[in-house]
This record gives structure tokens, sequence and C-alpha cells, in this order.
């Protein structure tokens, strides 16, 4: 494949990994997303778009997969590349089978439990003591330099590690990152609540203060230890349905 | 006009939260802010975006796991607060918020399995490697999704018109403040400890809190 051609097909396909979702189910999650997504890269396999080796790829790519959206473009050019690289395909479905795990585990941390809850816990801050409006910029801008970084960076490493990409995956920047992202989302999150909690009672008299209080322990409590199944969205719902019946009962 | 921007806004959430992009549109403080922004209120859609916001820090979307949508009701949150400014409001538009997230978490579930009911049909072809097909079924799924996203916010939309409608004759609307502020607070201390876990980042975590504290006494 010529550089220029090539550097095309991985654009397209970075591009398409932002859709990689859009058909998750229940039977090969996030599969055809990523067959979809490495399509453009396969189209110069020898015998070119419709030719025995792309429909063969095709085929194997959009099988069952599972990865963290953001880091699916590792997967997308690890497994271009090993295709057109004519690793045999028992070996390349290992390939695939064998970055399920850690390609969900680590976005998982880096993401899920790292960036976006300390961008959240920052855009919280600024929205309690400047305004709502630049928290969600902030939080907004914060989160998408990271997020994007990591789709570009996906890509195009999983596209030049090939069938090495565990080598990629141990990077000191990535190996760093999921050591700072627990303590990052901890106290980002824990910065923004007291600020943020004297902002929403502002409004509120004494004893309803007392009364946020008091329903914010039990929200901790249930959802920490008594019945963490039960969830904080059924929670949230069963505490404004109770003030709503008492209001009503005492009116 | 402006409910229609907010509909097409609503599309663009819902789609954010999984199909396109996850540039978090879709969260909480983005979504409820521009909402109130187009509705001529920031401020009321921000506050509503801040208590809904500290619901979504409850949830770890990984894998296959099931959680509300917590961008749509977002929006129908920051549409219903605008009857009602402040602290009087927010109880009522987090109680509509709430339920539309899980309406909006209901809706994604059955758009799920209708994605994997296309699957089966068109299994064969895709093992063949057949492009043209590979795109149907998956620009099928976008289609689901955005008519699901629409769905929702129009559901959204009605019920932040009947709440605006109902809430200066609900005596309860303070205590329902009161039980959705501290709900939210509560569900956003406990998915912090869950981050924190048991090690080193509780420590980071209880300085946080400390700092955040300081801050406040200082202002």
């Amino acid at each position: 494949m010529g550089v220029a051609r090539m550097k095309r097909g991985i654009m397209h396909s970075c591009a398409r990994t932002m859709l990689v979702q859009a058909s998750w189910n229940y039977d090969r999650m996030v599969g055809v997303g990523v067959g979809y997504a490495m399509e453009p890269l396969l189209r110069d396999l020898p015998g070119g778009a419709g030719g025995t080796a792309y429909t063969d790829s095709l085929g194997r790519a959009s099988q069952f997969f599972n990865a963290h959206p953001y880091l699916t473009g590792i997967a997308v050019g690890a497994i271009a590349r090993a295709e057109h690289d004519e690793i045999p395909p028992d070996h390349v479905r290992r390939l695939r089978g064998a970055m399920v795990g850690p390609l969900g585990s680590l976005g998982d941390k880096l993401f899920w439990a790292g960036t976006l809850p300390t961008a959240s816990g920052i855009g919280l801050f600024v929205a309690a003591v400047v305004s709502p409006l630049v928290g969600g910029i902030v939080f907004f801008l914060l989160y998408n330099v990271a997020h994007l970084a990591m789709r570009v960076w996906g890509i195009g490493a999983g596209w030049r590690l090939g069938t090495h990409i565990a080598r990629g995956l141990g990077a000191p920047v990535i190996q760093r990152g999921l050591r700072l992202a627990g303590p990052a989302a901890a106290v980002a999150i824990g910065v923004a609540l007291p600020p943020v909690s004297a902002w929403l009672v502002q409004d509120l008299a004494g004893n309803a203060q007392v009364g946020v209080a008091l329903v914010a322990v039990v929200g901790i409590a249930l959802s920490r230890w008594i019945a963490p199944a039960f969830g904080g969205h059924r929670f949230g719902l069963a505490a404004v349905v109770t003030a709503f019946l008492l209001g009503f009962a005492w009116a | 006009m402006s409910t229609a921007l907010v509909a097409l806004w609503g599309t663009m959430v819902g789609l954010d939260l999984v199909s396109v992009g996850q540039v978090m549109i879709a969260r909480p403080l983005v979504a409820a802010t521009v909402t109130g922004l187009i509705l001529g209120d920031p401020l009321g859609g921000g506050m509503a975006g801040v208590v809904m916001e500290l619901f979504a820090l409850g949830v770890l979307p990984v894998g296959a796991s099931r959680y509300p949508d917590y961008g749509l009701g977002a929006v129908a949150a920051a549409a219903t607060v605008g009857g009602a400014p402040g602290a009087l409001g927010i109880g009522i538009a987090v109680a509509v918020g709430l339920f539309v997230a899980y309406l909006g978490g209901e809706a994604m579930h059955l758009g799920r399995r209708l994605n994997a009911l296309d699957l089966r049909q068109y299994a064969r072809s895709l093992d063949a490697g057949d492009a043209k097909v590979l795109a149907r079924v998956h620009l099928r799924g976008l289609g689901r999704d955005a008519i699901r996203s629409l769905a929702v916010t129009a559901v959204g939309l009605l019920l932040a018109t009947l709440a605006r409608w109902i809430v200066p004759n609900v005596g309860s609307a303070v205590l329902m403040s009161v039980a959705a502020i501290g709900a939210g607070l509560g569900v956003a201390a406990a998915g912090a400890l869950q981050f924190a876990g048991r090690g080193r980042a509780l420590r980071w975590f209880g300085l946080g809190l400390a700092a955040g504290s300081a801050w406040v006494w200082l202002a």
C-alpha cells in the first residue's frame, strides 16, 4: 500500500471508529462496528476491494469483539496490519481474542474510572464557583483533549505495531496514566463536592439544608454498603417520589 | 422554534451517549446547560445539569452494563426547571430528568436487542465479508439510535410541559428539591468512594474533600 493511500485509509478508519458502537448488540457486541471501521484499511489487500483476501478479512473483522470504544482503534489498526502482513487467519483470530480483555480493562480504568470523573469533578467545581456554562466548557475541553489524543494515537500505534501491539500498551505514558487515574478522580470529586453542595443549598432554609445532608448520608450508606445493587438512579427516584408524597400528605 | 432546537439537541445528545463520538455532550453538565441556553435560562439549565451530573457520577458504563441515559434526562430536567427557577423547581426537574433517564436507558436496551435481530438476519452475508451489508447493518443501528433519542427527547419535553404547568400547585416542591439535591450528593460521594477504593486513592479523596471544604470556608 502506498504511504499516501495508507495515511488516507488510517484517517478514514479513525473517523469511522467514532461510530464504532452504533450497531452495538448482545451477540457480537462492538464486532460489526470494528468491521465497519476496519473496512477502509482492507481495500488495498491483494486483489483489491471485493477480492478474496478482502472479503475473507472483512468476514473475520465483523465477528464478536468487545473493547473500550476509544481503544477500538488500536485493535482496528493492529488487525488490519496483521491481515496486510498475511498472518495466518487462526493467528489473526487469536490476536483479536487476546486484545478483548486488555483493551476493555485499560480503557475502563483510564477513561470511565479516571479521565471522565476527573474532568467531571473539575467541571462541577468550576460550575459552582464561576458558572455552569464555564464549568461545562472546561469539562468538555479537558475531557476531549485526552479522548481525541487516545483515538488518534491508538489507530496509528495499532497499524505501526501490528501483532506486537502489546509493546504499545505497555508505553510509559499509558502506565503512568493508569497509576494516576484513580487518585486524580478521587481528589477531583473530593474538591468539587463541598462547593457544589454549598452552591446548590444556598437558597434553602437551615432545616432544609440539614435535610439535604441527611438524604446524602442515607444515599452514601445505601449505595456503598447497604444495597449497592439498588443503584443511585433508583435511590434518587425513590427519594423525590417519597418527598412528593410526604408533601402531598402534609398539605 | 426553541422546541425544535431542543429536539435536535436532544437527538445529538442521545446519539453521543453510545453511537456517535462519545465526546460527552451527553454528560448532564453539558447537555442541560446547552438546553438552558436554547430556552433562555442557562443558569436554571446549568443547575439542573449539576444535580444530574452528580447522579451520573454514580455510573460506571462498562461493557454490557445497563445504565440510565442521563444526557436525555438532563435535557428534560433543564426544560422543566425553566418553569420554577432556583431551588424551588430543581426537585421536580430532577424527578422528570430521572424518569426520562430511565426511559432512555430502557429504550437503548430495546435498540440493542433490535440490532441483534438485524445481525442474525444478515449473519451469513456478514461472515462472507459483504461490505454493503456490513455498512447497512451498522448504519441501521445508528438510525435506530437517532429515532430512540428523538422519541425520548419528545417524551421528555412533553413531561416538562406538564411539570411546568403543575409546579405552582405542588406543595412539596421544596421537599422534593431537598430530596433531589441530597440524593445527588450522596450518589456522587458513593461513586467517588467506589473510584477511590480502600487504598491510596481514598486518602486522596479525603484530601480533596478537605481542600474543597477549605475553599467554601474561605470564600
